[in-house]
């Protein structure tokens, strides 16, 4: 039950335009900006009832990247946007997941 | 002449059972002395509500008792709660070391006597300890405590919680009055938790227990959002009916990453005071059963005692006011094994603080 989930040892910017994770499980991960927002799950990205994509591409800039970002209780990240959009949450779980 | 390295050696084929690393290795040794024949050390715990705290001593004792030379041993057994690994050092909670969430899927399985129970039985450890009652639409800590006095604000215009046996106390049922229910869309529960959370003048705590309201919906995810939870209790009673929430419950916080401490399967059982008997009224072995399926401890087992729902409306939980009867020794258990278990799952924390924040860099870096 209480199976440990790889967490963030460190968070940091990777490169201009990259996120670079590293995980308690020693991976570590690097992710394009650009990529990243288009992952973002929230209701406003993506459908709640039927998981269709809502997020309109062309509206997001390609050299978009995070203002800030912040941890969200034990299992994820929040990540404001310098598009505007800061309603994702990206969990950890998920993240450790994106093939980079 | 005994050194100080025959004592530690011999200290470290003693182990903490949870922990399941040696006394030497955790540093739980402090200020050790010898004088001559005579060896003084202390034992420095993680919580004073360790279990096990006796045996430890008993071992420790023994094992240096029999190093040649040793006519004499002292020791002193001490704590020193360690805080969670990414204790917050902001504006949420500071100052509280761990933070228990009580839990259970449905309503009406005892929730809140048992979080009342547990927080006075960490108490009477000799730990610090507050307690949150998170239940925004149905307070039960002002009955239980008798409290029924707005509380006041400090001069730093923080909220000041109210106090019973030393016990520091916040709930919704301070604010408002007994009569008026709480009427409320999710943003206002939203608001006035975030307000828990930050304007209370909490202090120093051991322990911050915080009762959950019955459920997983918004209170239950703003808190687990918010606030830095070191572990959660799911409290269930024994029938299937309770069970099947409890399992909901305790995989809600398996996705937001709350390590579950273990179940409390409260109403377990009857003891009759005139046959001797154990009746199971509300059938028997669930908890256990529950626990075993999802591999989290079952942490007790509570009786039904008509004292209990008794003493929690006089005002005066069962804990503080008939520390012997089975009910408040089952608490007592409780409250070891939820301290226990958090040091354990402390132990293993890593991660970034829950209160991590970063700015991205646009400037270009020229190196």
């Amino acid at each position: 039950m209480n199976q440990t989930i790889a967490v963030p040892l460190e968070i940091k910017q990777a490169g201009p335009a990259q996120l670079g994770i590293k995980w308690s499980d020693g991976h570590e991960s690097v992710y394009g900006c650009y990529e990243l927002r288009l992952k973002c799950r929230c209701a406003n990205c993506v459908d709640e009832w039927n998981g269709a994509a809502k997020i309109n591409r062309e509206l997001v800039p390609q050299d978009v990247h995070p203002i800030t970002i912040e941890s969200v209780g034990r299992y994820g990240l929040k990540i404001s946007w310098s598009d505007g959009h800061n309603t994702g949450i990206y969990a950890y779980q998920s993240l450790r997941n994106y093939q980079n | 002449m005994i050194q100080e390295s025959d004592v530690l050696s011999a200290l470290k084929k003693v182990q903490d059972p949870d922990l399941k690393i040696d006394i030497v290795t955790l540093k739980f040794i402090k200020n050790l002395s010898i004088k001559g024949g005579e060896v003084s050390f202390d034992v420095e715990l993680t919580t004073p509500a360790c279990p096990v705290k006796e045996k430890l001593k008993e071992e420790s004792h023994q094992a240096v008792r029999q190093i040649p030379g040793v006519t004499k041993v002292n020791v002193n057994m001490t704590s020193n709660v360690k805080a969670r690994g990414n204790m917050s050092a902001g504006a949420v909670l500071p100052g509280v070391k761990n933070v228990i969430a009580v839990a259970s899927g449905k309503g009406g399985v005892g929730k809140s006597t048992v979080a009342a129970n547990l927080a006075l039985a960490l108490l009477k450890t000799g730990a610090t300890v507050g307690l949150l009652d998170a239940d925004v639409y149905g307070p039960s800590i002002p009955v239980m405590f008798g409290i029924n006095h707005q509380p006041e604000i400090g001069a730093d215009q923080k909220i000041i919680p109210s106090e019973s046996q030393g016990l520091k106390l916040m709930s919704m049922g301070f604010i408002s009055n007994d009569d008026s229910p709480v009427i409320w869309r999710g943003p206002m529960v939203h608001g006035i938790l975030q307000q828990f959370l930050t304007r209370v003048n909490w202090g120093v705590l051991d322990y911050l227990v915080m009762d959950l309201p019955p459920g997983t919906g918004d209170a239950q995810l703003t808190l687990t959002q918010s606030a830095p939870i070191s572990g959660a209790v799911i409290v269930t009673t024994p029938q299937e009916v309770s069970l099947v929430d409890a399992r909901k419950g305790l995989k809600m916080f398996q996705k937001v990453n709350v390590p579950v401490l273990g179940i409390v399967e409260n109403m377990s059982y009857f003891m009759c005071p005139d046959c001797n008997k154990r009746h199971n009224i509300f059938r028997s072995g669930g908890g256990r059963k529950t626990a075993d399926d999802l591999g989290v401890l079952l942490l007790g087992e509570v009786p039904i005692d008509p004292e209990v729902a008794e003493s929690g409306d006089a005002g005066v939980p069962i804990v503080m006011r008939n520390e012997n009867s089975p009910a408040a020794k089952a608490y007592q258990n409780i409250a070891g094994a939820v301290a226990a278990q958090l040091s354990v799952v402390n132990m293993r924390n890593a991660g970034i603080q829950s209160d991590f924040k970063m700015t991205w860099n646009t400037v270009p870096e020229n190196s």
